[in-house]
């Protein structure tokens, strides 16, 4: 018996089936993805745009392979997203910085981890996303968990093939790719009334407001004074 | 490249979480940083979930201080207790399978030399005495007979920490752990030999209470591997919970054992002495 | 000694470059394939039958077409040595055989997981004990449960297509896993016949590690943190479902590669006879057989088709049901004792009873076309005089 492979906001349940066991396909080359139906580009950008526009706490996350400038595109590419991310009203920026199980535990309102993408979704209340420079295996770990627990509506802007499992998936997404979806983002806050001004979205709640200019010992490593004893001094306690 | 992909995109200086500007602006990547130096800048490994007063994590922790080019490394791991802290560190770590690491090292380094013909990529085993000396015996062995250029590092605890204490190739002859209820039957293997008759250029054995000496230590059998061939140390990193050494004891545990059987010892073959001599003479004229 | 070649496209190279007949072994197509292949690094471990494929991609290396080589210590290194190699970077190539596949195992059936792309020529031989080294397939159903891709060639020609086309298809960056290219060991390996090669002047493009689903180990790609092996066990820190959507998109991936096989091998399966009254369903050097077999009875005026499977994993499932709905028997010859291929037959279509277990040889036995007719005559009601086989 055929299932139904319409791949819509969660949450989908405990453990649902990947989306390419329902035989969702990446979307050829100059396609896309919606809700695991293959669709011109255009089409699947409005209803991203819309999704990003009308749903609460729009986030974007990005990955290593924009957070990171290692070269000239992803330097380039990471300016199209702070862009994007200016048009989108009350948009916030949530990194996913490395792919590690993060020991002790992630900050949700400082960054996502693929390991766990839904205490950061559900901590914020996260509705609608979008998914840019993760490495694919990890945005589809990622993308699967979310579906499974959350009601987020996921976008995935990929630089490779696409991904069956969020909600809307462009695939070949490059810095002048993002700028289109940019501009269909402007349009459709446009179309639908909304007035905003662009600006940046807020810092990352976890940096020192001050200037931080120096460090102090005091900052890092609090068993120091434990593992390095100085000459003399005998260490009585541990914690 | 090195340098370029642990340097953060433009305009995403603002968005990155704290720990990870901190690593940028104040850690060890492009700078050589001192040892002594600890806690006064951001170190590539911080959290991790090792049990407080392992002397495994302390010596971790030098480790990394002690990298000479952090942004071209990558260590590798098995299962056992230092992947624990390894898996957290800001350096590429692969985890492969039980006791693999000399054979993943191998394909590893051959793999960067035909790709980085010109340039250094450090390549670091770091595992317990049961992945190097018991279940990855024969990769450790060959990786060596074949001379490939990479460090393994043995953090020996004496005992398989992570899987509830029992009995390895490296325990004390008569210690009675799990899985030697009647005490260990054979003595503890003699690594260091093994390391110099199969084909080390670089050997040294300690227990690590002077944190100058284990950087130096670290420092050389990285730069060995690098220009002569395959480097090994052999570090005592004592388990306080299988050997029931009270957290205030662990260092002088060390200390006692290196009066012992952990007694500083460097070897080297005179192409790597007189690399070292050549290196020592140029920096002190710098 | 080495001639110079030309990168070309590997859609040219495998599907539309101008080929010539050579008269080879299943051993010497290998080292045709890896030839052309842009192989950066090939290391292995000696056992029968694999060993002569080995050698020949060893002269390849001494040769200059492939860039590293070396025997390794046992087959669990060689294994875990080409993780590391593509982890760096390089296109590996490794081959074993029998017993030394069970003892790459553990490393092997991680490729999957840790997302290693890599071609794996398996030259089947019966699995201690008793020893032999004779052919019987039975290993090859050690390879289904991992996410591996599975191709099994039929004959020199198709060790030859699926070595060369496994590097692409392992490389996708939606399928990203090991291709295994198995066949029986000596039937295929040390026997000859005829193969069509493209120039040998011509290779394929070298892997682009950074074309990924995960970045290659080099310290030239962020995160500068643990990147693809993550250990995820359940805690605090990791979601209940981490290991689980992890396995998913293995297989998930495994999914994916059905549109590369499609492009690359013109399909999972090859049909001969499509409107059949009873099918041989085979893979393998049983496809050979089983291709005589389906010859003979079209020559006695009896409507029997063959139904080749090229690829194991994925599984055809779609392609049988469709092909074999109105099959009245469906015959499974093989070259072990378990039956895998009948089981994932069986498994798949509707009304099992419909699929003859057998005829099966193992332990270094040929496979007569005589049995598959004997099942034949017997499905079709047709009484023979016996023949006895010695």
């Amino acid at each position: 018996m055929a299932e139904e492979k319409v791949i819509k906001p969660g949450p989908a349940g405990y453990i649902p089936k990947p989306a390419a066991f329902l035989g969702v396909d990446t979307p050829p080359p100059g396609k896309a993805l919606l809700y695991g139906e293959v669709v011109d580009e255009e089409t699947a950008m409005r209803e991203a745009a819309k999704a990003m526009l009308t749903r609460r706490n729009p986030t974007i996350f990005p990955g290593p392979l924009v957070l990171w400038g290692w070269n000239s595109s992803a330097i380039e590419k990471a300016k199209a997203v702070l862009e994007l991310a200016s048009e989108i009203p009350n948009c916030r920026i949530i990194p996913m910085p490395d792919y590690r199980p993060k020991y002790p535990k992630i900050n949700p309102e400082a960054e996502i981890n693929p390991n766990h993408p839904n205490l950061t979704i559900l901590h914020n209340r996260i509705e609608a996303c979008i998914f840019v420079g993760v490495h694919c295996h990890y945005a589809n770990l990622s993308l699967r968990m979310i579906r499974a627990g959350t009601n987020c509506f996921t976008i995935a802007l990929c630089a490779e093939m696409g991904h069956e499992d969020a909600m809307v998936s462009l695939r070949d997404v490059h810095a002048d790719d993002i700028r289109r979806f940019k501009d269909v983002v402007v349009e459709m806050r446009k179309e639908l009334g909304i007035e905003w001004e662009p600006k940046p979205p807020p810092e990352n709640p976890s940096l020192p407001k001050e200037e931080w200019t120096d460090v102090s010992p005091l900052d890092f490593g609090e068993y120091a004074y434990l593992l390095l004893p100085r000459k003399g001094e005998i260490v009585e306690e541990s914690e | 490249m090195g340098l370029e992909y642990v340097k953060i995109s433009p305009g995403f200086e603002r968005y990155m979480p704290r720990d990870y500007v901190d690593l940028v602006k104040m850690g060890q990547f492009g700078r050589q940083v001192d040892v002594m130096d600890l806690g006064q800048f951001k170190e590539l490994v911080e959290d991790h979930p090792m049990c407080a007063g392992c002397y495994m994590a302390y010596f971790i922790r030098i480790f990394y201080a002690s990298l000479p080019n952090p942004e071209d490394t990558i260590v590798l791991g098995t299962a056992g207790c230092a992947r624990l802290a390894l898996s957290q560190a800001a350096v590429p770590f692969i985890y492969g399978n039980y006791g693999d690491t000399n054979a993943v090292a191998s394909g590893l380094k051959r793999a960067l030399t035909i790709r980085f013909p010109d340039k250094h990529k450090d390549v670091v085993v770091i595992a317990g005495d049961g992945g190097l000396m018991d279940i990855g015996f024969g990769m450790t062995m060959h990786s060596w007979f074949r001379r490939e250029k990479f460090t393994t590092i043995m953090v020996d605890n004496e005992v398989y920490g992570n899987t509830g204490g029992q009995e390895s190739g490296m325990s004390p002859k008569g210690v009675q752990l799990k899985m030697a209820p009647k005490g260990k039957q054979f003595d503890k293997i003699n690594a260091v030999e093994l390391a110099k008759v199969a084909g080390c250029v670089y050997v040294a054995k300690l227990s690590p209470t002077n944190p100058k000496r284990i950087a130096k230590v670290i420092r050389r059998a990285i730069l060995a591997a690098r220009h002569f061939g395959p480097t090994f140390i052999h570090a005592y990193t004592s388990c306080n919970i299988e050997y029931s050494i009270p957290t205030r004891e662990v260092l002088a545990d060390a200390r006692n054992r290196e009066k012992k059987d952990f007694k500083f010892y460097e070897w080297m073959t005179d192409e790597v002495k007189e690399y070292f001599e050549e290196m020592e003479k140029k920096e002190v004229k710098a | 000694m080495m001639v110079e070649q030309k990168v070309v496209d590997p859609d040219y190279l495998i599907l539309e470059a101008p080929r010539e007949r050579k008269f080879i072994t299943g051993s010497q197509a290998f080292a045709e394939a890896i030839k052309r292949a842009n192989v950066d690094i090939a290391i292995a471990y000696p056992i029968t039958p694999q060993s002569e494929t080995m050698h020949l991609v060893g002269d390849l290396w001494a040769q200059g077409y492939v860039k590293d080589y070396y025997r390794a210590e046992e087959e669990y290194g060689a294994m875990s040595a080409i993780a590391g190699a593509v982890r760096g970077g390089a296109r590996a190539f490794s081959a074993t055989s029998g017993p030394g596949l069970l003892r790459g195992l553990e490393a092997i059936v991680s490729w999957p997981g840790h997302r290693i792309p890599a071609v794996l020529g398996v030259m089947t031989r019966v699995v201690n004990a008793p020893l032999s080294i004779q052919p019987d397939n039975v290993e090859i159903a050690y390879l289904l449960h991992s996410g591996l891709i599975v191709l099994h060639a039929e004959n020199q020609q198709d060790v030859f297509d699926f070595t060369l086309a496994g590097f692409p298809i392992s490389e996708k960056v939606d399928v990203y896993l090991p291709v295994v290219v198995a066949t029986e060991g000596f039937f295929v390996t040390h026997a000859k016949g005829y193969v069509e090669l493209p120039p040998e002047d011509m290779k394929l493009p070298p892997r682009d590690p950074y074309k990924a689903p995960v970045p290659p180990t080099d310290c030239e790609i962020p995160p500068a943190r643990i990147q693809r092996d993550a250990p995820v066990q359940k805690s605090n820190f990791m979601s209940y479902l981490i290991h689980a959507v992890w396995q998913q998109e293995v297989w998930s991936a495994n999914e994916r590669a059905r549109k590369w096989i499609k492009h690359y091998l013109g399909g999972l399966i090859e049909v001969v006879n499509p409107k059949a009254e009873v099918f041989i369903v085979a893979s393998g050097c049983a496809a050979a057989q089983g291709r005589e077999a389906q010859r003979y009875a079209e020559m006695e005026g009896l409507n029997v088709g063959l139904v080749k499977i090229k690829s194991i994993r994925p599984f055809p499932a779609q392609e049988l049901r469709e092909i074999l709905k109105d099959a009245k028997a469906i015959i499974v010859p093989e070259h072990n004792i378990v039956g895998w291929l009948c089981k994932e037959v069986k498994a798949v279509i509707p009304n099992g009873d419909r699929v003859v277990e057998g005829p099966r040889v193992y332990g270094g036995m040929t496979l007569p076309v005589e049995l598959i007719m004997d099942e034949i005559y017997r499905v079709l009601g047709i009484k023979k005089a016996k023949k006895t086989l010695v």
